[in-house]
């Protein structure tokens, strides 16, 4: 098998992440950093198979994250069930949710989805803060600390987080190739393209989009809990943010190439250490201009490459090999190309 | 085979088709005349089971199809070429007719079925890498056609086939047609081609404001002066 210019980076960018905490300092913000960059790259790429796949861009994963977060974390406080086994539980928890909200919005499309989508991510966010005597309400729950403590996911160092973060990253990117390579993936294009002529070559459309929404919303989920182990404390506003979780993740995919493997990694790479430097440089200025300056950097991106940053991917290729512009690559089709 | 009783049904509270009897026997080609709006896509929707509401009888070698969801039907031998097309842009030829033999009767057949395509449409072969999206309105609907022959059907509903392709491509989509039929396909035409449609259909039906209004032979049909009239323009 031959490897294609994205297969060669995707393993370059894993060596060098499993590299890197030998270094950095394993105290610093910036393994921290690479850790929280990894749970949106994974997030978002759990978000790809819905909204690059299946092309439902959903709005309220927010949702399933925070319901991660909370299953977890409500399990090991109340129960003193790891973390580890509530993950999964939060999974399971999260892809039902996944597949009730299925019921009344899978017939609609587009923005009427995405809609749909941020007003059940909101309803989730409005019951964690009311419902204080189970969730604690806008306080927030902050996981007692056990110290060095693996069976319960807890570790003084940040190394064991980075290297969970980084595995939790390669199983949602092996699960989201598995999906796009195999005849779950073709059915997930079809519908995609055209639901009437994939439903009369066979494709059961409901079912194919409810099952890509739980895979989506239980890989989510993962990701609130590994993000909620990582951070210790946390409230509702923080785990159902529209902005910072279900738009960010959304972004992250976009910007980095929708429905491609490596577009949600590069779109986080990109996006939050542009953010970091952002608040680091501008919020002493006035306040929102970080965020301002944030937005002008997406747009301006956006509108230079709609196909998100991994269509620079050939241009790049181009000029590596000595600038000769080769026929255009469009001849042959998308899922022989994309990876 | 194909049997249709007394259907009646349309979108949301509007009625498209009123009590449509037609029926196709198998092998056959029959086709359906009607202006636009006269209610022909919508009664191939209806057996394909993509129309939202009908009422009336839809059987097919016995089977009950009103009780079927659209995706099964083509598991009961019924493929449809949809207007417009509809291939898959992004994947490859060979890709969009693998998407066909998805629910073929029997899986393990889909490279046998891949060569019959290949030899109905020699094009397709040659092009069988190319994005489906990038070719020509021809080939996009030997695509579409050659997509619904992967089901191994043994009747293939086609919606306006010739719509927006040059004569000369008409021509080889009419042709693919009779070889299709020689393989034992039943054929239910809908054409605006009126004279295409005369030509390779056995026997046809006319819809008008979606009633059925008139039956017969193809020859006895061109002979019409009605039809004549309002569909070969003659």
């Amino acid at each position: 098998m031959r490897l294609k210019p994205t297969g060669i980076l995707l393993l370059v960018l894993f060596v060098v992440a499993v590299l890197l905490p030998l270094g950095l300092d394993p105290r610093g913000n910036w393994l921290r950093v690479m850790g929280t960059v990894m749970i949106f790259a994974a997030a978002a790429q759990a978000w790809n198979i819905m909204g690059g796949l299946a092309n439902q861009v959903s709005l309220g994963h927010a949702a399933f994250f925070g319901i991660g977060a909370y299953v977890s974390t409500l399990l090991y406080i109340n129960f003193g069930i790891s973390p580890w086994i509530g993950m999964l539980i939060g999974a399971l928890v999260a892809a039902g949710a996944g597949a009730l909200i299925c019921l009344p919005t899978l017939r609609l499309t587009g923005h009427y989805f995405a809609l749909a989508t941020l007003a059940f991510a909101e309803v989730c966010r409005v019951i964690a803060n009311s419902w204080s005597s189970v969730t604690g309400g806008p306080v927030g729950l902050t996981i007692p600390f056990a110290g060095d403590a693996p069976m319960l996911f807890q570790f003084r160092s940040t190394v064991p987080y980075y290297y969970i973060i980084l595995a939790l990253l390669v199983v949602v990117s092996l699960v989201f190739w598995r999906i796009q390579v195999g005849a779950f993936g073709y059915r997930l294009r079809a519908l995609r393209e055209t639901p009437e002529a994939a439903s009369v070559v066979g494709v059961n459309v409901f079912r194919t989009k409810m099952i890509a929404t739980m895979i989506s919303a239980a890989l989510t989920a993962l990701c609130g809990t590994v993000f909620v182990q990582f951070t210790f404390f946390f409230d509702p506003d923080s785990v159902f943010s529209l902005t910072t979780i279900s738009i960010r993740l959304a972004m992250i995919a976009i910007v980095g190439g929708l429905g491609t493997l490596i577009g949600p990694i590069i779109g986080a790479l990109f996006l939050l250490p542009l953010e970091e430097v952002a608040i680091t440089l501008l919020s002493s200025q006035a306040s929102g201009v970080a965020q301002l300056a944030f937005g002008v950097v997406l747009i301006a991106a956006i509108l230079i490459e709609p196909r998100g940053l991994v269509a620079l991917g050939p241009w790049i290729m181009r000029r590596l090999k000595g600038g000769q512009p080769s026929a255009p690559s469009d001849m042959t089709a998308k899922g022989e190309t994309n990876v | 085979m194909l049997d249709v009783q007394g259907l009646s049904g349309g979108y949301g509270g509007i009625d498209v088709l009123h009590d449509v009897s037609i029926s196709v026997e198998a092998g056959e080609t029959v086709t359906i005349l009607g202006a636009n709006t006269a209610g022909k896509s919508s009664l191939m929707r209806a057996i394909s089971g993509l129309l939202p509401r009908v009422s009336g009888r839809i059987t097919f070698i016995g089977a009950d199809l009103s009780a079927q969801a659209a995706h099964d039907i083509p598991g009961l031998g019924i493929a449809h070429v949809p207007e417009g097309r509809h291939v898959f842009k992004e994947m490859s030829v060979e890709q969009n007719l693998m998407c066909g033999a998805y629910c073929a009767r029997d899986r393990g057949d889909a490279r046998a079925r891949l060569d019959v395509v290949f030899d109905l449409f020699p094009r397709l072969m040659e092009r069988r890498k190319q994005a489906a999206g990038s070719m020509s309105g021809g080939e996009q609907q030997m695509v579409a056609i050659g997509r619904a022959m992967m089901s191994d059907p043994s009747l293939i509903l086609m919606d306006e086939p010739s719509l927006g392709l040059a004569p000369i491509v008409v021509d080889s989509v009419h042709e693919a047609m009779g070889r299709i039929n020689a393989l034992g396909v039943a054929i239910l035409l809908v054409e605006q081609n009126a004279v295409m449609a005369l030509s390779v259909a056995r026997r046809g039906y006319v819809l008008e404001s979606g009633r059925l209004v008139l039956s017969g032979d193809a020859a006895a049909l061109r002979d019409d002066p009605g039809v004549k009239r309002a569909y070969l323009g003659v």
